[in-house]
């Protein structure tokens, strides 16, 4: 063995990185484009089927749909309304799946938002101006939002137990906190619905000038880009990266693993905080029984729909947004119940997630 | 005295749907897969079950399509997880919308209609013991039906060449593969067959608990059936039990409000989600050591590679 | 079939007689370039303890894995019961008569030593498990092996499942049972027990293949022995007998060549030491005892070599050094500071390359640049965020002076072979400048030229003035580099030899748990 007599033989080097012209590229991308076409049309195809087994002509429903979706400012309108929350809501899905965890929990983390900002609408009740209340309603909110979801980060660090189960159980608890509240201590009068008393106009999210839209999606727009850019940017996101890939390796450069989950739960779970404060004081203004309309669920499905990506997370935001506003469209125009675009919704996402990514290496 | 019968009663009426869908979620656990589509799966067997009996007038059909629809609801959460490698927890939440969606499309011509659903009936000498009769002895034939699936599940899994293979596909499928076994093809079926049970529990709500239809009826109940599932650690025994618990704990409300007592219904109706939580923290370490090997996997790992 | 009707007519027959239940004739395989097998020859008698002997590497279980189904040879003849059969999978192999117990046990720990049994054999849809566990109770006294049928595996010790194993293999009707490295993981009162065993079945004439490295079990249990190094047979079925040990260990581990002489600094004994491990014992992931009572020393500009057969420890180690792994006595110090967390053992000034870099280092879905900045040290700052520039300059700095031209910064780890992520890491952790570098395999996966250059860098990295502590299987380099090459044997240092001092049969000896 000669080691230090001998001059260090040459490395080979590496082979060049490919480098690809962009008809190269656009080919080796046919397949994924086409993958996704395939599942998307598959998807279309299973719903129209259904459908036409109802008895809707599905030629004319989906023109219909698009018009009627598309084609009116007020479904516009009512797109970007319904955007705002579910973006919140699926980035509260989006921060802790970056550092490995399944945040099922957004559900429960909204409505606690919710109750949290109706709590302090109730509690100042006039007392205050409008905006001070408004922003007090959002720190609630939060600060609600982020406690909800870190109970389950207690639970997973403390006593093992895995936070896509403990997240979904909060769910029906949350939903059982809001209607003890409002069917009694909160409730506006015994005889009337099971509601909150509205809030005060001088606290709800105000209204973009000149349009019937309330500022819920600048505030999601600009959570989406703070999000894209700390989970890009900072030692904090990219510390998320390293624990989320392989807790092993982090540990290893010794990194503070479980502080790191617990802080990427609390993110999430103050991102659907906000969500739930959007919802009520810029859509629904009180509680009622099935407030928020699955806003936590749906955003989850959101958030896999944008492979966890925030970015992707506004597109997958307003295909969800724009299916349901279409569901209001298809009980109008083609009778069927609105409900029905959840089967459109489920089929995309099956395609998707079954379809249009990689095999898993083992089953 | 006569609470305790009404709560107990109670207790195993409602809690026979979650027992269903928990036992079929046993199943599917043991193999190494949670299926949070159990709550759709049920949804769907609802739905079938009141059309078929509507139809036909038959609810023994409709207890068989009920099964039928939570088969093939359970099955494409098979085919995407197992064959396709998708990620569980997002499935079964997709598994739920698609159920949502398609028993609103199907079941909206079926609000207010009338069935004959099945009712209680009182079986000769055992429904006159005292106490223990009203409460078992009394009902109707879904929930006899209970009484024999809770031991032949508990059979099937632990006394059967069939449950020893789901049992060894979901704690360590290299030893399948050793002997020729495809694990992903023992585990869809188990994953199908459980969907069974839940569409039954399902048809169990709308055509002998609550005899209507309305949309999203299930209402949580399969998702305390998963949560139950890991609570009873993955024993049929104990998720018999647990169910009743936690029928009991639904029943407990609306039997004290019959008497004047004015007790809080969402403060009972969120007892089982709490205990499940205070078990899981409690048994923690315990419960997860227990679980199903693949499935510790699941629970151990994040969301897979988007 | 059942283990009472295979009891082989020639069990009375004397073994040397025999005609052999299996024999093996110019199997030849390889893997891509690797060569694992060349022309082997390996014959098994009914009645006899054949021990198939051979370093980490030297193409063993290739072997048994062509002769159990699971790899087809790519040349080579193979005969059982006088028949030319090559079975094309395990099931084949089984019903040829051929069991093998693996050295990870390929049983269930949640279910039943019954159910696990029953799994392998044929049967109906009922399971019958009170009259299997009957006829598991019969067997395992007919065979000597204490089994309880009703306990779960998971509650069992090793050496239990060992024998579960065994009874398995017995039950579903195997006459040549090949046991992968049985010995490892026992303790020696259990290696006792199995002994033991294999003889009870030898003398009821089973043909027992037992693997191992351990030249006193071979003069203890084999009556005959193979041996295998370099995937080529060196010496074929001879009786241990007529060989010495320092034959068995040249046959093992090839001639001895003079290492030539390396230019080694003189150490510094007084300097205060920059890895201090004083009687330390740990426990291994499966609950054993890995670590028991080890103590050792490496000063600045020193480097401390381990040799050891694998699994004796290294891994163990190479954790409680870096803070990983939880010590059960004793204390470990690195540069004077408690290593009692990774943390603090990287603040103060550790390096280490990971023997595991897939499960211990690689994310996949990060690029080369950014395996660069997870090194354990504080993330630069810039502004809000990362200083990439500087991580950017840091990286290609290090490259240029470590000369192992590593892969693009963009790509990620994923896309990437064993040996671009080898460089990559030995990159990152080689071009800090630590005071302690805990290198575990550093060489691994590498090709030859970059092996070299690796061995220059921790060469370079000890002139500087910085311990190393190398754990390698190649017992060449270690004599090459070493200042002191430690030999570690079940989780104890089996001896420590100065530079001066190193000889290929005295490490050798010391490795399998013989005195030097």
């Amino acid at each position: 063995m000669t080691v230090t007599t001998e001059p260090p033989a040459a490395a080979p080097p590496l082979a060049p990185p490919p480098r690809r012209s962009a008809g190269e590229r656009a080919r080796a991308a046919l397949p994924i484009v086409a993958r996704w076409a395939a599942a998307l049309l598959g998807a279309v195809v299973v719903f129209s089927a259904l459908i036409v087994f109802k008895g809707a002509n599905p030629l004319e429903v989906f023109p219909d749909m698009w018009l009627s979706t598309f084609g009116r400012p007020r479904s516009v309108s009512e797109i970007v309304i319904a955007m705002a929350p579910l973006i919140l809501a699926a980035l509260a899905v989006v921060v802790p799946a970056r550092a490995g965890m399944s945040n099922v929990g957004g559900e429960g983390q909204v409505i606690v938002g919710a109750i949290a900002a109706c709590g302090v609408a109730l509690a100042t009740d006039g007392t205050l101006p409008g905006p001070l209340v408004l922003a007090l309603m959002m720190v609630a909110g939060v600060a609600a939002g982020a406690a909800w979801a870190g109970v389950a980060g207690v639970l997973r660090l403390g006593f093992q137990v895995n936070e896509a189960v403990s997240t979904l159980l909060l769910n029906f608890v949350a939903l059982d906190l809001l209607l003890f509240l409002i069917y009694q201590p909160w409730r506006e009068s015994a005889a009337g619905q099971p509601t909150t008393p509205e809030l005060a106009d001088a606290a709800k999210l105000p209204l973009l000038t000149g349009s019937t839209v309330h500022i819920g999606i600048v505030l999601a727009v600009l959570a989406t880009i703070a999000v894209f850019l700390v989970l890009r940017f900072t030692r904090w996101g990219f510390r998320l990266s390293v624990v989320g890939g392989n807790a092993e390796a982090a540990r290893r450069a010794g990194m503070p693993v479980p502080a790191l989950l617990l802080s990427a739960l609390l993110v999430g779970g103050a991102l659907a905080g906000l969500a739930g404060v959007v919802e009520y004081a810029g859509v629904e203004y009180k509680l009622r029984p099935g407030f928020g309309a699955q806003i936590g669920y749906v955003g989850f499905l959101a958030s896999w729909l944008a492979r966890h990506r925030p970015v992707p997370v506004l597109v997958a935001a307003f295909v969800f947004a724009g299916l349901a506003v279409a569901g209001g469209s298809l009980q109008l125009d083609a009778q069927l119940p609105a409900a029905t675009v959840n089967i459109l919704t489920a089929l995309i996402l099956m395609a998707v997630l079954g379809f249009t990514q990689r095999k898993a290496r083992r089953a | 005295m006569s609470i305790i019968i009404d709560v107990l009663t109670g207790g195993v009426r409602g809690g026979t749907s979650i027992l269903y869908a928990a036992l079929g979620e046993t199943v599917s656990e043991r193999a190494g897969v949670i299926n949070l589509g159990t709550e759709g799966g049920m949804l769907g067997g609802a739905l079938c079950a009141y059309i078929v009996c509507a139809e036909t007038g038959n609810p023994w059909l409709g207890v068989l399509a009920g099964g039928v629809a939570g088969f093939i609801l359970a099955l494409i959460h098979g085919l995407l997880v197992v064959w396709r490698g998708a990620n569980q927890f997002a499935v079964g939440l997709t598994i739920l919308f698609f159920a949502l969606g398609l028993t609103s499309l199907f079941g909206a011509s079926y609000v207010g209609r009338s069935i004959i659903p099945f009712t209680p009936v009182k079986i000769p000498l055992l429904g006159d013991i005292p106490v223990i009769g009203p409460i078992l002895f009394n009902q109707d034939p879904i929930v006899y039906g209970s009484y024999l699936v809770v031991p032949l599940v508990w059979f099937i899994l632990f006394r059967t060449r069939m449950g020893l293979l789901i049992r060894t596909a979901g704690e360590r499928s290299e030893a399948l593969t050793v002997h020729g076994i495809s694990p992903r093809k023992v585990r869809i079926l188990a994953v199908a067959a459980g969907g069974f049970l839940g569409g039954v529990g399902g048809a169990h709500l709308s055509i002998a608990y609550t005899n209507t239809w309305f949309e999203n009826m299930v209402a949580g109940r399969g998702f305390i059936a998963v949560a139950l599932v890991i609570f009873a650690s993955w024993s049929p025994l104990r998720v018999l039990a647990g169910a009743y618990l936690f029928g009991a704990a639904l029943a407990l409300g609306p039997a004290l409000q019959a008497r004047g007592f004015a007790i809080n219904q969402f403060a009972l109706h969120v007892v089982p989600f709490v205990l499940t939580l205070v078990v899981l923290a409690v048994l923690g370490r315990r419960t997860i050591s227990a679980a199903p090997a693949e499935l510790k996997r699941v629970f151990e790992n994040g969301p897979p590679d988007p | 079939m059942t283990a009472a009707r295979v009891a082989p007519a020639s069990a009375t027959a004397p073994p040397g007689d025999a005609e052999p239940l299996m024999r093996v004739a110019g199997f030849t395989k390889h893997f891509g370039e690797v060569q694992a097998n060349t022309d082997v020859e390996f014959e098994v008698r009914a009645g006899e303890v054949h021990a198939l002997v051979g370093e980490n590497g030297a193409g063993k279980s290739t072997l048994l894995k062509m002769i159990y189904g699971v790899y087809h040879p790519d040349a080579g003849r193979m005969i059982v019961d006088g028949a030319e059969v090559i079975p094309g999978s395990p099931a084949e192999a089984r019903a040829l008569g051929i069991g093998m117990v693996f050295q990870d046990l390929r049983l269930v720990p949640a279910l039943t030593v019954t159910e696990n049994i029953a799994l392998a054999l044929e049967g109906g849809q009922l399971l019958r498990l009170d009259s299997l566990a009957r006829r598991i109770a019969a067997a395992s006294e007919r065979h000597g092996l204490a089994v309880h049928p009703k306990s779960r595996v998971q509650h069992l010790s090793i050496g239990e499942r060992q024998r579960v194993e065994i009874l398995k293999v017995l039950m579903t009707g195997a006459r040549l049972v090949i046991l992968d490295e049985p010995t490892s993981v026992l303790a020696p009162q259990e290696v006792e027990a199995l002994f033991g065993i294999v003889r009870h079945l030898r003398d009821q004439g089973f043909g027992v293949v037992i693997v191992t490295h351990k030249l006193p079990e071979v003069r203890q249990i084999a009556d005959r022995a193979t041996v295998l190094r370099a995937g080529r047979t060196v010496l074929s079925g001879v009786d241990p007998a007529d060989y010495g040990d320092d034959e068995l260990i040249e046959a093992m581990v090839g001639h001895s060549v003079p290492a030539l002489a390396t230019e080694r600094s003189l150490v510094d004994v007084a300097a205060s030491p920059v890895l201090e491990i004083s009687d330390v014992s740990s426990r291994g992931d499966r609950g054993h005892e890995a670590l028991k009572g080890i103590s050792l020393v490496v000063r600045p500009g020193e480097l401390v070599g381990v040799a050891g057969v694998a699994g004796s420890g290294q891994r163990e180690l190479c954790e409680v050094a870096l803070g990983l792994r939880e010590t059960t006595r004793g204390s470990v110090k690195v540069a004077g500071i408690l290593a009692s967390n990774p943390r603090r053992v990287l603040a103060a000034g550790a390096a280490s390359v990971p023997e595991d870099p897939v499960g211990d280092a690689v994310v996949a879905r990060l690029s080369v640049l950014d395996h660069m900045a997870i090194d354990g040290r504080p993330l630069p700052k810039r502004r809000w965020g990362i200083d990439w520039h500087g991580i950017r300059r840091r990286t290609d700095h290090a490259d240029a002076r470590l000369g192992l031209r590593i892969a693009p910064r963009h790509r990620r780890l994923s896309d990437l072979s064993g040996g671009n992520i080898q460089r990559v890491l030995l990159t990152r952790e080689l071009g800090l400048d630590a005071k302690l570098v805990v290198a575990a395999y550093p060489s691994r996966g590498l090709d030859v030229s970059n092996v070299r250059r690796t061995q220059q860098i921790l060469l370079e990295r000890r002139a500087e003035g910085a311990g190393v502590l190398m754990i390698s299987e190649d017992l060449d380099e270690l004599m090459a580099m070493a200042d002191r090459i430690v030999v570690m044997h079940d989780g104890h240092i089996a001896g420590e030899l100065a530079a001066a001092d190193f000889e290929r049969q005295r490490i050798g000896r010391l490795m399998i748990g013989g005195a030097a």
